[in-house]
């Protein structure tokens, strides 16, 4: 006799596991970490990202050709893609940390996170260090790639050691720039809900600061003010992050010519101490803005 | 008293045609604009405040065309669809500068009347940015009544009013319209239009579906039976006995009582009184089912 | 032959234990600049379908703030499911969905997409996410239109992904903002059937924070109104909607006639709106009310159990007057479509 079932698709509830907060963050990150690509998104929004990586790898490409022809290193690992990168960097910044925050601002999606299982200071941290991640990936990847292009055209295991410890330092660096950078994008955009505003906030502050720091610094290289010029140059290279970092890069024993120069000892510590104020600065910012968010 | 007439009145964006050959005349009284978002309700308000001009056709308020005519806004009075209203102004700066704007002779006591109207006394010093949804709503609807227009625009009037505000717009639209009043506002709570006012236009994908009291219109539906819940002592044996009249279509039995669908109107009024007593059956409710404005709306949007 | 077996036995609406679901305590709530959002309110939800009644803006949204531990009270506690709002905040959010009033979707995702990670921000796992957000999706009766921008949406479309994220999280009580908000009257039904069906045969505890008394009094079971921050009234609906005994009569014509008869076998009508009221003395009285009509031969168009409205805690007005109709022409004209 031919039967037959009826199968309920009435509502069931979730029985398996469940993340704790960690976890929660963690997968937010990624998330994110996923849209500062554009990754999820439509065509237009990989543009910038991949446009952005693209020249930034371009020398490490170079290099590889350059090697394999029997040539040695075309590009130093610590200041490599100086000074374009600060423009690269700048234009990336000002692209991604809207996505990352300002997007969700103007919707209004926060309260949907807030109704959830993480504490309200969590999502700023969580989206700082998916912006963290992603500079690094552009910043430290095409150094990798000028690291393998070379290798392969090296031969013994001295050079490759010589080759390794060169790369070191410039992946440090790129931490360095990666996290002082997001942070200060990150807290600039997260002032505003709307992409146009965040971002002219981020690319305006990275940019003039640093026209005007190269504007100082001319002024302090012209001929005939020697002492003063030293003292001059210094003071110009506290208003950009960027000369901020080069400074720290040599005060740290970087010895590659930069876009500063060499701020010495004292001021470099001075400059170091900055960059922290900095970093802890917009930290704060960011993680109040959205502390009071929840509670508002 | 003045009305709203409109006539052949369409408009077309490109393409989209939002207001569809419409005719209709709208008196004194309240008027409930109707239809599902997207039916061109909006575009009509805009059309009849002197927004913008028909494509095609005439529209009149008070027997000339509202359309760059600016001294319509001394008859006519305006609540738009959101919340723009000065954050910074108070509410009493906010009505006055209306009044100001309608050049009234005295205008802080025509303030002070429109804030009186709609309750809002206590507040009105306070700044708007203060407010809350309703009590914004109601400061607009004061800006609007200021210079005592003779006819009333409103979308979506109770939008964010709490039900003490909104029972209290209620009345007194209800007593504006009794005092003679052209009102007209759009809503999506049925049963609030229906309380205020059974006078509707319900519009559909542009075209103007039905006018008049919702009542009447129920029973031009004549292709539809009427359907009623009775709740009688023995709601079986009653089924059995209607469904032997002619005037009855169709008998359900339902927990909540005999749903009876009645081809005849009328005839099944007339006979169910009789019939429970022959049958010695006690009638305890007789519901009309779909003659409510939800109902109706339904089944004219249908 | 087929023989098919029924599917099992839905799971029991809410628990029937009388726990409550909220539960506050003297709750205050007073800002900086002196704006008492709450006043002392102290409030019990019990399970099943809660209706929240006039709170305003600020009254509605330092409560839910404080019930998912965002906001501590200036004074008194608040309880959901049995936990302190203070201590167990996150617990209490693993175990609440919310469904925000605002507009809070982004519109470059896709249905599917925002609401399988929000789904993953309430902890569950991938895999999990996924599946459950394709049946909440379901559940809330979105198909192929999911896979499309959510700026492409309906405003029904929008307030269904909303409810459908909330779900997503496979909450035990679901918190819904003015969820007819924008709603034409054919969303604002199908939405609140949706959410009748939620409380009915989910399992899941709700409560409908909404300033429309007509929906409030359709679907809910319990009541907690509220006034400027503090309880105004709490029940059970049928508490509140009890009957008045009074019936309410309505004939075609011939009113007067029908008063006097009914006057004559010993009832007491008096005129109301269209039609009659007539107080109910005992058991007989619909009976002589029947015998009257039929005797004279009139065409019954309504006879109504009146009962009390939700709408009598805000206005405390007579029952039994029922509002005047306008004194306009009933004249009505249906356009051929």
């Amino acid at each position: 006799m031919p039967t037959g079932v009826i199968h309920d698709l009435g509502y069931q509830r979730y029985t398996g596991d469940r993340y704790g907060r960690a976890a929660i963050v963690r997968t937010l990150a990624g998330y994110s970490l996923r849209s500062a690509f554009g990754l999820g998104r439509g065509a237009r929004a990989k543009i910038v990202p991949a446009a952005v990586f693209a020249i930034m790898s371009l020398p490490a490409v170079i290099n590889a050709y350059v090697v394999a022809r029997g040539g040695s290193r075309a590009f130093p690992y610590d200041t490599y893609s100086y000074p374009v990168r600060v423009v690269l960097m700048t234009i990336f910044l000002a692209a991604q940390a809207p996505e990352l925050v300002s997007r969700d601002l103007r919707h209004r999606v926060l309260p949907l996170y807030f109704a959830r299982p993480l504490r309200p200071a969590d999502y700023p941290l969580a989206k700082l260090a998916a912006l963290i991640a992603a500079c690094l990936i552009v910043l430290d990847v095409p150094l990798l790639l000028l690291y393998v292009g070379t290798i392969v055209g090296v031969h013994g295991g001295a050079a490759v050691w010589a080759q390794t410890t060169a790369l070191l330092p410039g992946l440090a660096l790129g931490l360095l720039w990666s996290v002082v950078l997001a942070t200060i994008a990150l807290a600039i955009a997260s002032c505003s809900g709307r992409r146009a505003f965040a971002a002219g906030g981020v690319a305006g502050f990275f940019f003039l600061t640093w026209v005007l720091s190269e504007v100082l610094g001319t002024v302090a290289t012209s001929p005939g003010t020697a002492v003063v010029a030293s003292t001059a140059a210094r003071v110009a290279g506290l208003v950009s992050p960027f000369t901020l970092l080069d400074g720290v890069r040599q005060w740290l024993g970087g010895t590659s010519p930069g876009v500063v120069p060499d701020p010495g000892r004292l001021w470099g510590a001075g400059y170091a101490l900055l960059l922290l104020a900095l970093v802890t600065g917009s930290v704060t910012v960011l993680v109040s803005r959205y502390r009071k968010a929840g509670a508002s | 008293m003045t009305s709203i007439e409109l006539r052949g009145v369409s408009r077309w964006y490109g393409n989209v045609v939002a207001v569809n050959d419409v005719t209709m005349t709208i008196g004194p009284g309240v008027t409930g604009l109707l239809g599902p978002n997207g039916a061109g309700k909006s575009t009509l308000l805009h059309l009849m405040a002197g927004f913008g001009e028909p494509s095609r056709g005439e529209l009149t308020v008070g027997g000339a065309p509202a359309w760059r005519r600016p001294d319509v806004y001394t008859i006519l009075g305006l609540v738009t669809e959101g919340e723009s209203a000065y954050a910074f102004l108070t509410g009493a700066q906010f009505v006055l500068a209306s009044a100001r704007l309608h050049r009234l002779p005295d205008p802080e006591a025509a303030a002070r009347r429109a804030i009186g109207l709609v309750d809002m006394v206590g507040p009105m010093n306070r700044r708007i940015s203060t407010y809350s949804k309703g009590m914004r709503q109601r400061i607009r609807v004061a800006a609007a009544l200021v210079h005592e227009p003779e006819v009333l625009l409103l979308d979506e009037p109770f939008n964010g009013m709490d039900p003490r505000q909104r029972l209290h717009m209620m009345d007194l639209l209800g007593r504006l319209g009794t005092a003679g009043r052209t009102i007209v506002f759009s809503s999506h709570i049925l049963e609030e239009v229906a309380e205020v006012s059974g006078t509707i236009q319900v519009m559909v994908a542009g075209r103007l579906a039905a006018s008049g009291d919702f009542r009447a219109i129920r029973r031009l539906m004549t292709s539809r039976p009427h359907v009623f819940v009775v709740r009688s002592g023995d709601d079986r044996r009653l089924g059995a006995a209607l469904i032997g009249r002619p005037a009855v279509r169709g008998v359900e039995l339902t927990p909540d009582g005999l749903r009876v669908q009645a081809s005849d109107y009328g005839a099944f009024s007339t006979d169910i009184a009789r019939l429970a007593r022959a049958e010695g059956i006690r009638l305890r409710e007789l519901l009309p089912a779909d003659e409510s404005l939800d109902s109706v709306f339904a089944y004219l949007v249908a | 032959m087929l023989t098919t077996t029924d599917p099992p036995p839905v799971a029991p609406g809410a628990a029937a234990t009388g726990d409550a679901v909220i539960e506050t305590t003297a709750l205050t709530k007073t800002y900086p600049g002196g704006v008492t959002a709450l006043n002392a309110l102290t409030v019990r939800v019990a399970p099943g379908i809660t209706g929240l009644i006039g709170a305003n803006g600020a009254g509605k949204s330092t409560l839910i703030k404080i019930l998912l531990g965002l906001l501590p009270p200036t004074k008194g506690r608040a309880r959901v499911l049995g936990l302190d709002c203070d201590r167990d905040a996150e617990q209490i959010r693993t175990l609440v969905g919310y469904m925000p009033e605002h507009d809070c979707l982004p519109p470059d995702v896709s249905a599917t997409e925002f609401v399988t990670h929000m789904a993953r921000m309430s902890g569950l796992p991938a895999v999990a996410a996924k599946t459950t957000a394709a049946e909440s999706l379901r559940h809330v009766g979105l198909h192929e239109e999911r896979y499309r921008a959510v700026g492409t949406y309906s405003t029904g479309m929008k307030q269904r992904v909303k409810l459908a994220q909330a779900l997503a999280g496979d909450p035990r009580v679901l918190f819904l903002d003015e969820p007819t908000n924008g709603l034409d009257p054919a969303g604002r039904t199908a939405m609140l059937e949706l959410i009748a069906r939620i409380g009915a045969e989910f399992g899941l505890s709700v409560v409908v924070a909404s300033h429309l008394l007509g929906e409030i009094e359709q679907i809910c079971d319990h009541l907690v109104a509220v006034e400027a921050g503090r309880l105004l009234r709490a029940g059970s609906l049928t508490s509140l909607t009890q009957s008045s005994q009074l019936l309410l009569i309505e004939v075609a014509d011939r009113t007067a006639d029908l008063a006097g008869e009914l006057g004559r076998r010993g009832l007491e009508p008096r005129p109301s709106g269209r039609g009659l009221l007539v107080p109910i003395t005992d058991e007989s009285t619909c009976d002589v009310i029947r015998d009257a009509v039929a005797d004279l031969g009139l065409a019954l168009a309504r006879m109504e159990q009146r009962r009390h409205r939700v709408e009598e805690l805000f206005r405390p007005a007579e029952l039994a007057a029922t509002p005047a109709m306008p004194a306009t022409a009933e004249t009505g004209v249906t356009h051929a479509s």
